[in-house]
This record gives C-alpha cells, structure tokens and sequence, in this order.
C-alpha cells in the first residue's frame, strides 16, 4: 500500500523533473479546457504596484517587553493590479494574505517596501492628501456581522463615508443611499433598519453599499464570501462582477477557496508564509501550475463530482509558524517535490532533515538557499519560487 | 438483508425561546448501515446540528425537547433510555467530533489526561493501560511522537492537530457509528485533505459507519455513499451520492449544485438561488422553498395557473398557489430516490415512505503523499 503510494508520488515527480509538457499528465492538475485568448493583463501602467512589501510584527517577552523576534507575516511581497482588473491572493490561514491588504491601505504600517497607486508614491501621503487618495481604495470585510457597527442605523452606515469625506449631506446623501442600498439588491426603505435585523447576505451587500460610496478605483475584498452560505455566495460574487464591469474597479481578491477565486480573478498570486510562491494569469496558473505548493493545493480541492478524477496529493504536516520560519525554500519540510528530487541527486547535495516525525532526505540547495519568484517556462509572466521545477 | 445500524424516525424537536416555540427539526428520518457514510448537507440553520445532537441526547433541555419520532440504534429507542444507559451508548457505541475542536476539549487537562479519562468511562481498565490506549489511538490518527504529546495542552496544538485529538479521543473506544458534524469547516483546504482521508483509512480499516454533516459539497461528493439535503427543518432530497449529483429533483439540490463555483469550469456568471437562508423563528408556510424556488415561479407564468402572490425585501413574483399553501412531504419518487415537492415528476403518485438506503458509493477518491504528521 504505501509502497505503490510512494511510486505514484515518483511517477507524479519523474514527470515533473521531465519538465516539457508534462502536466497533462501529471495526475493531480485537473483536466481544463484550453482558454481562448488569455486576457491581456499589462495593458497601460498599473493602478497599483506593490513592491517588496514587508510587514513584521515583533514578539515581545518579559516585563519590559523587549523585542525577542518577529513575526513575518509579510516577507518580501511584490505585485501589480491594473485598472478595472482583479488579482486573486489565495494560500491557507495564517500566510499573510489580510496582512498584504491591510498593509497596503496603511491600516498596519508596513515595516519597508513601497505601495504605488496611479504613479503615487502612496505611503508618502500625510493629511488631507492621503484622506483624498484613501476615497479611492476602500475594503470589504470576511465577516459581516462584526464590520457593521450595531448601533448605527443601514443608512448611516452607507452614508458615513459620503458625510466623513464632506460630499454630500441632508436629502442629497439620503438619495445617494437608497441608489446604493438599489444598486447591491436591498429595499432602499431599510435605510432605516439596524444590522442585526438582515441575514448574513443582506449584510455583506451592506458591506458593499458602504464600500461603494466614494466611488473607489480601488477595492480589497478580504474574503468576502467565506462566512456565507452556499446559495448566498453565488449572489454575493455576481454583484461584485457586475460592478466591476459598471465601473471599472480593480479588485484585490483574497480567498482560501481556490475555485471562487479561479472564478473571479483574471490574475492569481499564490501565497506561502508570507511570500508569494508563484503568480500567473488565471487560466494558465490553474491549468499549468508550477509550485509543488500549487500543485498540491489545487488537489485538495474536494470536487463537487462522486467520481473524483484527480489524485489526491496529501501533504504531511502543517504549516509552520510565520516567527520561525524554515530555512531556505519556506516549503521545503513538506514538499513532495524536494524528496523525489533528493533520490535522483547525488548524496553530496542531499541532506536528511526530520519533519511531522520523519525523516527524509531532501536537497540541499532546499533547505540552504532561499529560491526566487523567477520565470518558468510558460505563458510570460508565469513566476514560481522553486529550483526544482522549470 | 443488512439491517441499518442506526434509523432515525420521524423526528421532531422544537425549543421554546422568548419569542415563541421554534421548530428546527421536522419529521426527518434517516438511516445508517454499518459501514457506511451518510452526509447530510444543508445551509446554516436548517437543522443538521440539532438533529445529530438529538441522537446522543445532547441537546440542552430546557429550552430544547424532542418532540415525536423515535432513534433506533441496534434494535433498541435511544429517547427510551435512561440517562445511565444512555451514558453507556455515548463515546462507546456512538462517539461524535464537532467543528471547533477547541471548544469541546478542556483547556486545563492534558491532551493525555482528557483521552485516558474517555478510555476509562467506557473500558474497565486501569489508568496505566487508559493511557497506552491513548498513546495508540493518536499514533492511529498519524500524531507523531504521541508518548511526548500525552502530556501537551490543547493549546499548545494547531487546529489540525486538536481535531486528530478529537478524533483519537472518539476512536479510542472503537466506535460503531461516528458523528461528524463539520469536521473539517474550521481547517485549511490541506489539513481538510489530511482529515478526510484519515477518516476514509478508519472506515476501512474498522468498518465503523459515518454520520457527516457538512455543508460543502465537495466534501460530500467525495465521501458520502447516500446523501441527505436538508433545507428549513426538513430533509427535502434522499438519494444514493451518484444519483443525487447526476439526477437532482429538489429545486434546491438543483441550484446548489449549480451555485458552487467549480475549478475549471469557467463561466462568465454564477447560477443563483435568489432570496435569503430562511430563520426558523420565520419559516414561510406551505413549501418553505418557495420563496427562492425557480420551478414554482415558472409553473406559475403558464396561462390558467392557480397563482398566488409573494413579496419578499428584494422582489415581488407570483408562484403556485400549491406550493404556497400545501407543504410537500418527502415521497419516494424513484426508486430508491426520495424528493419533496410537488412539481416532482410522478409525486402525487408516489409512496410517503421513510427513506432507506444500504447503497455504497462506487469510486472511493485516490490519494497520494504521506499521512504522517
Ligand atoms: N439551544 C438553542 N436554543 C434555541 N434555538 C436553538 C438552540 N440550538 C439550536 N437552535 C436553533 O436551531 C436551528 C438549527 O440549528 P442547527 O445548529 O441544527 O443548524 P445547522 O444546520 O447545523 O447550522 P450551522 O451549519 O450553522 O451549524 C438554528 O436556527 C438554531 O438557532
Ligand atoms: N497584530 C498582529 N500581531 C501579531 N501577529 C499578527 C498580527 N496580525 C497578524 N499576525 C500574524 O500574521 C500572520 C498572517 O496573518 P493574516 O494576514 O491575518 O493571515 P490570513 O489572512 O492569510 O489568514 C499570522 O501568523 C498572524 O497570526
Ligand atoms: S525549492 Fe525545493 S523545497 Fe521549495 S518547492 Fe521547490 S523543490 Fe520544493
Ligand atoms: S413544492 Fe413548489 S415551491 Fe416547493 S420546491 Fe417544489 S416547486 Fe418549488
Ligand atoms: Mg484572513
Ligand atoms: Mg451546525
């Protein structure tokens, strides 16, 4: 049984080292028709470049609260969002993905690394400068329940923004409401409701209503259906589709489920404690993944089908801390990848390294040396983080 | 002929609130064989929870009470039993794992203290052998260097890591039926990966049968032999894993599976089912679908049709007026395939039997990697 396993993982890695052409049969990438014309992503200057992104949060000990380490909760990041256009940030809890757009709205301070927005240097801004750039990039929130102040009514709620930012008050700003309050779907007469009278939906199209006010180029969308039922999800993600298209917003789309953000990104980042692992246009990161990570999180997705096609890549252990990280390739203690690699190489650059309570033999160069976010053979613009994969 | 291990019968359970008496639970019934998986799948609030608690007699009383039906477990009523018998049934013959592993271990023992003391409620044994039990059981769930970890505290652990623990402490008195009531919601799509296939492993390694309830289909495609689809208080679908995903009846089956976004299948728009999750403090009347329900809307823009008005905070349509009177009960429309709605092609016709099923599911889902942790 787990010799027959461990020569599937070989089969699955062989193909892999083989590099050309391999993933039509690499057994976990599922089967995609091909697109198209993929769209043109660097289409003009970005609306917003993000480069080298840092955020460090310190851990503190003792009475005197001295500074014994940091939490790399955001490691080096680096990306573009064009007009109008969505880029997909997905990785599992913990990797630093809310970090990435809340540090880039300047909600947490960045450590180092500069956020450009319309040829801006965004960090720059103080005063009313930066509350005039902050109208044009705004964020909606995973949980609907407890990003809604209670005590406010809908109304205010929608209109806060609009009175805050001086644009429009009295009967003007309760018609901008109910066109918004319209626009997401609710009855413009709850207006004058309290949030907890609407259901889990209803209250992320709040959210939005809220988001929309001051008309922003710019919006991140930190999880926005993950706390919603099934059915409501698809309402929710229709909406934000539907007003981008009316008005060319970009969208920063953070998400763990990797089906709704295949859906909804034209773009897709991969993150892994802190870093991204590997970026690539929608339709070639899903049909041409490169990062073992990737690869093996693209398996996990159980498919709504009884006849599941793919093979199933079970990663062993979990995803380590962000304050102590691994060496080298942040991966590399469960990577499947490294292991096969590692009984091709010669001995001289393997090393035997024990994780989850194994021990395995991995490459050197893994565990040593961090690999950069580079080319790989593909569409351009296809980057990985892996020395292994080409 | 198996005989189910488990058969839920017409089960009904309200609670008395400070705005009235709510009823989550409303006629459902179903059955378990030994060996296999039921999933019940359903939107939040629609009763899954309760229901499974109601089987271990769990739920908080007051304000909750059974109201009818009957749990037959191995040829006996588990509502008949006394609170010692029923002592004797929970962990030992039915044990159960929840959503929030956190919650329902002790902060304050250790993750050693907490599984040799389940080991010692059930198994008449000594507290040293209670604790090479519990050394075993998490060595079985693939927690590496289980003789160190004994002596760890729940916090000390990852999310992944407490739900082994939860299921080494439901497996350490071996089982016949396993509650899983969203094991897997609060983890991360690799460890959910981890978790179901140490399941599955389990299963085939005891032939101990399953109750999962989960709302993602995936999950359930992926681990269910015969499938329930419950909406507001009812199982409103009943049917074998494969037929319920080729050939859905319920309206509401029918846009679920359609409203998932699906890796690879790259539609401009998602299919919706309009509308909001219903409350139970609010269930509508008649067929609490239709509300939501694209059939009745249809069925009501034919000339002649009996329609009524309905008016909800996004819209306004007209529906059946059948459907907004007459609550559909689950009728065996096909064999071996229960649905509950009238517009169900031969459903005036067909039998109102208590669904059961002893199907297995044809393609267990293929892994490769390590299970280790
Ligand atoms: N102790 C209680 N008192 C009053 N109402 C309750 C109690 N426990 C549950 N309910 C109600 O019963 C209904 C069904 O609850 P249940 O937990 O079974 O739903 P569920 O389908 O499992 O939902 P979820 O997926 O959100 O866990 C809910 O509306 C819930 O609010
Ligand atoms: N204010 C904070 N202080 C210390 N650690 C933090 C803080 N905010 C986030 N972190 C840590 O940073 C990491 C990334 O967090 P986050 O970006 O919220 O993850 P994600 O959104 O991907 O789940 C986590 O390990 C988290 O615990
Ligand atoms: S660099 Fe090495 S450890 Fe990292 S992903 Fe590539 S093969 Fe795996
Ligand atoms: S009974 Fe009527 S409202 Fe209910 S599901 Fe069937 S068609 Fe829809
Ligand atoms: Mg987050
Ligand atoms: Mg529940």
């Amino acid at each position: 049984m787990q010799r027959s396993q461990e020569a599937q993982v070989k089969l699955l890695v062989d193909v892999r080292l083989d590099g050309a052409n391999q993933l039509s049969q690499f057994p976990s990438s599922p089967t995609l028709p091909a697109p198209a014309t993929p769209p043109p992503l660097n289409a003009g200057p970005p609306l917003l470049q993000v480069r080298n992104l840092r955020t460090w949060f310190p851990i503190k000990r003792g009475v005197f609260q001295r500074t014994v380490g940091q939490i790399k909760a955001v490691d080096g990041v680096s990306f573009d969002v064009q007009a109008g256009r969505t880029l997909g940030l997905v990785g599992e809890s913990g990797c630093g993905k809310t970090t990435v757009g809340r540090t880039i709205l300047r909600l947490i301070p960045a450590t180092t690394g500069s956020v450009t927005f319309k040829g801006d240097d965004f960090f720059a801004h103080r005063g009313e400068d930066l509350r005039h750039l902050r109208r044009q990039m705004q964020i909606i929130f995973q949980d609907p329940v407890s990003s809604l102040n209670p005590r406010m009514t809908v109304g205010n709620i929608v209109g806060e923004p609009l009175t805050v930012h001086n644009i429009a008050w009295g009967s003007d700003r309760v018609d901008r409401v109910a066109a918004l309050l319209q626009r997401v779907g609710l009855d413009p007469s709850y207006a004058s409701r309290y949030p907890h009278e609407f259901s889990g939906g209803q209250r992320q199209r709040i959210g939005i209503a809220r988001a929309l006010a001051l008309s922003p180029d710019f919006i991140v969308c930190d999880e926005p259906v993950s706390a919603l039922d099934v059915s409501i999800q698809s309402q929710i993600l229709n909406l934000l589709d539907d007003l981008q298209r009316e008005r060319k917003i970009a969208f920063l789309f953070i998400a763990h489920n990797l089906a709704v953000v295949e859906h909804f990104s034209d773009e897709v980042a991969v993150m892994y404690l802190g870093r991204i692992v590997e970026k690539a246009s929608r339709t070639e990161l899903y049909a041409n993944p490169k990062h073992p990570y990737t690869v093996a999180l693209l398996s996990a997705v159980p498919e709504p089908d009884p006849r599941p096609k793919k093979t199933r890549i079970v990663l062993s252990g979990e995803v380590p801390s962000p304050s102590k990280p691994p060496t080298g390739c942040p991966f590399h203690p469960r990577c499947p990848l490294t292991r096969e690699a590692a009984k091709q190489a010669n001995a001289a650059d393997t090393v035997e390294i024990t994780t989850a309570g194994e021990r395995v033999r991995v490459l050197r160069k893994c565990v040593e040396e961090v690999p950069p976010l580079e080319q790989k053979q593909g569409e351009p613009g296809h980057v990985a983080a892996c020395w292994v994969t080409r | 002929m198996a005989k189910p291990l488990l058969e839920l019968r017409d089960l009904n359970v309200a609670f008395n609130t400070e705005r009235g008496q709510i009823r989550p639970v409303r006629d459902v019934s179903y059955s378990i064989y030994p060996g296999q998986t039921l999933a019940v799948v359903g939107e939040s609030g629609c009763g899954k929870s309760v229901t499974a608690l109601s089987i271990l007699r769990l739920i908080p009383s007051p304000p909750g009470k059974v109201l009818s039906g009957e749990v037959q477990f191995e040829g006996r009523d588990l509502l008949d039993l006394s609170e010692r018998e029923m002592r004797g049934v929970r962990g030992r013959d039915i044990a159960m794992i929840f959503q929030e592993p956190m919650t329902s271990l002790n902060p304050v023992y250790t993750i050693g203290d907490q599984i040799a003391e389940a080991v010692m409620l059930h198994q008449k044994v000594k507290q040293k052998q209670a604790y090479e039990i519990a050394e075993q059981a998490m060595r079985d769930v693939g927690i590496s260097d289980p003789g160190r970890r004994l002596f760890e505290y729940p916090h000390q652990m990852s999310g992944g890591m407490r739900q082994r623990v939860m299921i080494a402490m439901a497996l350490s008195c071996k089982p016949k039926l396993l509650i899983a009531d969203e094991p897997t919601t609060a983890l991360d799509v690799t460890i959910q990966a981890q978790i179901l296939e140490l399941l599955r492993k389990i299963q085939r390694d005891t032939g101990m049968a399953m109750l999962l309830i989960t709302h993602d289909l995936g999950v359930v495609a992926e681990n269910a032999d015969v499938v329930a689809v419950m909406y507001a208080s009812r199982v409103v679908e009943y049917a074998p894993v494969e037929e319920l995903f080729d050939a859905p009846l319920h309206p509401y089956t029918q846009g679920l599976l359609k409203s998932v976004p699906r890796l690879g299948a790259h539609s401009e728009r998602l299919v919706s089912i309009p509308g909001t999750v219903p409350n139970p403090a609010r269930f509508p009347g008649g067929c609490k679908f239709h509300p939501r329900c694209p059939r009745t809307r249809e069925a009501a823009a034919v000339a002649g049709a009996e329609t009524v008005e309905v008016v909800t905070a996004e819209e306004r349509f007209r529906v059946l007026e059948t459907c907004a009177v007459k609550e559909p009960l689950l009728r065996e429309v096909s064999k071996g395939h229960w649905a509950a709605c009238h517009l169900a092609e031969g459903f005036e016709s067909s039998p109102t039997t208590r669904p059961d099923l002893a199907n297995k599911r044809a393609v267990v889902a293929r892994a490769v990697g390590s299970m280790i942790t």
